[in-house]
This record gives C-alpha cells, structure tokens and sequence, in this order.
C-alpha cells in the first residue's frame, strides 16, 4: 500500500495539491490506482446527477419571474400598511371627534373655575383690581376686543345698582385663543361682581349653569358668540338680571357688533 | 438589479442539482431551489457578496435543506427513499451501478453527503465547500474521505469497470 495519505490522495484528485506534491503522487503507481478509483466514482456521481443540470429551466424558478413576484408582494405589503395607517387615522380621528362628551363640560366647567379663581384674586386688591380702569373705558373696549379677537363692548350695567370699574385681560388655557377678559364692577355697599368673558369658540357645553361656590354666586352663559360668568355675591335672581342685561347689550339683536 | 438576476439565473442548473442530489426528489429539490431564490432576491441589499454568488447560493440552500429536514424530522414525516426517482431513468449501461450509486449517497450521513456533492458533483474548491458548510477544511477532507469511502465499499469495492463507460 502506499504512503501517501487518502487525504493527499483526494487532494490530488480534487486539485488541491501544488506541482510538487502533484508529482510526487504521480510518481507512486499505486498511488494513482487510488485516484483512478476515486475518479471512477466522482465521474459517475456527477454522471447521475448531470442530466438535472441539463434540464430546461421551469418558468417558477426564473429569478426575474420570483424578483418581479416578490416586488408585487413588497407593493402589496406597503398597500396594505398603507391601508392600517389610513383606517388607524379614520379610527383615532373619529375617536378624537367623538370623544366622550364628559371632556366638552369639563371645558365650560373649568372656565366657571377659572372666572371664580379671576374674581376671588382680583376683588379683593384695592389699587390694582383692574388693569385699565373705567375712566378709559374706550381704549378697554378696542385691546380687548382686538386680543380676544371678537368685539367687544363694556356692558353698562348702572340700572342694576353696578358701577363700572374697569377690566383686565387674563390666560385662559382651555380655550381656543388662550385669553379671557376680566371686567369688575361694584355695588353701592362696594360689593364686587366681575364678568369674564370669552369667545365661544369650540367651548359647547350648556347655555346656561347657575352654582354657588362657598360665598359667590355664579351665573355662567353662552351663545355662539361668546361665554359669559359672572361671579358675585348676589342671589340668583339678582344675577338673572345683570346677565340679561350683559347679554342684552352684546346680543346680536341690540349692536351692529354681532352683525356677520 | 439585472446583471444580478441575470446572474442569478446562470446558476439555477447547479442549485437544482445540488437540492435535487440532496432530497432525491424532483418536487422538493424544485422548491428548494425556489427558497432559495427567493431568498437571494429578498436579501441581495443586506448580505450579497461581492464576489461570485455561487457560493452564497449554495450556502443559502444547504442551510434552507438542513432547516427542512429539522421540521420534517419533528412532524415526524420520512422521505420514503424506495419511491424516489432516479434522476437518469433512461435504460444505459452502468444504469444498474448508478441506482446502485444512488441508494448508497441515500445512506450517509447528511454531514457527508453535503461534502461529497459540494466537491463532486459541483466541482467547489475545499475552501469554498468548508465555507459553505461552516467548517475547518480539515473537517471536510475527513467527511469527504469517508463519504468516498463508505461508498466505494457499497458499491464493490475496489474496480468498478463497468462505470467507466459511463461518461
């Protein structure tokens, strides 16, 4: 038997070998009988299985067929993600429209809170209860009107006993336009009772809400222009009549204001 | 994208008979091949090499055969090796010693029947086989050996000379 390892051997074979190995196996005659063997063999494996390499391609195995195939899938994959996002975007829209209906009074809710917090701060400073004082009430009326971006007239309302005294601009967060108007007036006794008004914009909620919170009274209304909470001591009769009178004097019937 | 596909389809021959000398069966080595075209095509951004892809294709099929044996062998079905065509049926001589031939590649071990194929019938260098099979080329040379072994003694030993006509 020869020297020359079966791993040589089938290197040789399967020319893995450099020239001087090569030689050094052709060299050995029975070496060579080894591979002529092997040979013999690797020959008709590939005899046995060369007929499939000869056979005609089927069209499912053409790589343009399956890349255009797996294109279409891609196309499709991407339609119909396309499709999720649209009907997740329907469904979060239509969910964010029609939300519960507890979030729209909690809206006209936190504007009574927030006109109640305005008059509890605001009623009891002496110096500087208002911002621009009655006796300019012109130049009020058109920086109100113009930052709350309605127009807006200061209510006279003297028949209910109430003098003018002036008005503020405050940060109102929950609504649309951020910014509400502070308007204070006070009785013969020096009692105070303020309005705080803003755009109705995309508030809701009801027309009208009556509550008493501790000492104040509060009487809240809106229309389609604007919302309205007066906060006063009174009963709630008395403040029935000044919001009739507010509401009166800024009602589209009664000033060429509301006029649209 | 064209070069490649077209490239792609330069080697479809080599990959079918590759699969088709693994499996033995015409419908599971077609889909075979399919997979791994598929794959090939769905992968060529990320993992196409930069030199001939034969390799890569080769390494994808034998990977796709190993994980379809694995789930074959857990639902517990059996490739029926009596029903399996012979891919030569035509009447020839030598036909008998190549049946023969056949059933005894149907008898190794897969590890050796991958490196048997992989240098045999598709001609890869060792060094591409080993890297295909993910191992040292030592351990290739040992299961080609053996494979080659294991055959000459299944099919009579030492002289064959009836096999020889067959070219």
């Amino acid at each position: 038997m020869s020297e020359i390892s079966r791993d040589t051997l089938m290197a040789y074979l399967d020319n893995e070998l450099d020239a001087a190995t090569r030689v050094k196996v052709e060299a050995d005659a029975a070496a060579m009988a080894e591979v002529a063997a092997y040979a013999r063999q690797s020959d008709a494996i590939r005899t046995l299985y060369a007929p499939v390499g000869a056979e005609p391609l089927p069209s499912h195995l053409d790589p343009h067929r399956l890349a255009l195939q797996a294109q279409r899938r891609q196309w499709r994959a991407v339609a119909q993600a396309a499709m999720i996002v649209c009907v997740l975007g329907i469904g979060i829209a239509a969910g964010w429209l029609l939300r519960p209906s507890a979030n729209a009074p909690a809206l006209y809710d936190r504007l009574i809170a927030d006109a109640v917090s305005a008059h509890t701060v605001y009623v009891a400073e002496n110096r500087h209860a208002v911002e621009v004082a009655s006796n300019d009430s012109e130049h009020l009326s058109t920086w109100l009107s113009n930052r709350l971006d309605t127009t807006l007239a200061m209510p006279d309302l003297s028949v209910q006993g109430l003098t003018f005294l002036g008005g503020r601009l405050l940060p109102a967060p929950a609504i649309p336009g951020g910014r509400a108007a502070q308007l204070m007036y006070e009785n013969a006794a020096g009692e105070r009772t303020t309005l705080y008004i803003t755009p109705a914009t995309g508030v809701g909620g009801p027309a009208y809400e009556s509550v008493r919170l501790g000492t104040d009274q509060v009487l809240y209304w809106a229309n389609t222009i604007f919302t309205c909470t007066i906060v006063g001591t009174g009963t709630p009769e008395q403040l029935q009549a000044i919001a009739n009178a507010v509401f009166a004097q800024l009602s589209p019937g009664a000033s060429p204001l509301y006029e649209s | 994208m064209v070069d490649f596909l077209d490239e792609l389809e330069k080697d479809v021959p080599a990959l079918r008979r590759y699969a088709r000398a693994l499996t033995r069966n015409i419908d599971r080595a077609d889909d075979l091949v399919q997979d791994t075209l598929e794959r090939a095509i769905a992968r060529r951004g990320l993992f196409r090499p930069r030199g001939p892809l034969r390799p890569w294709l080769f390494t994808i099929l034998t990977n796709l055969h190993r994980n379809s044996r694995r789930s074959d062998r857990r639902r517990g079905e059996t490739v029926d090796v009596a029903t399996v065509e012979l891919a030569t049926s035509a009447p020839q001589p030598g036909h008998l010693a190549l049946a023969e031939l056949a059933r005894a590649i149907e008898t190794l071990p897969l590890d050796q029947k991958e490196a048997l194929l992989l240098v045999t019938l598709e001609g890869l260098a060792y060094s591409e086989a080993a890297a295909i099979l993910q191992i040292p080329t030592g351990t290739l040379m040992s299961r080609l050996g053996r494979a080659r072994a294991t055959l000459r003694q299944l099919t009579g030993g030492e002289t064959q000379p009836h096999l020889r006509t067959v070219k």
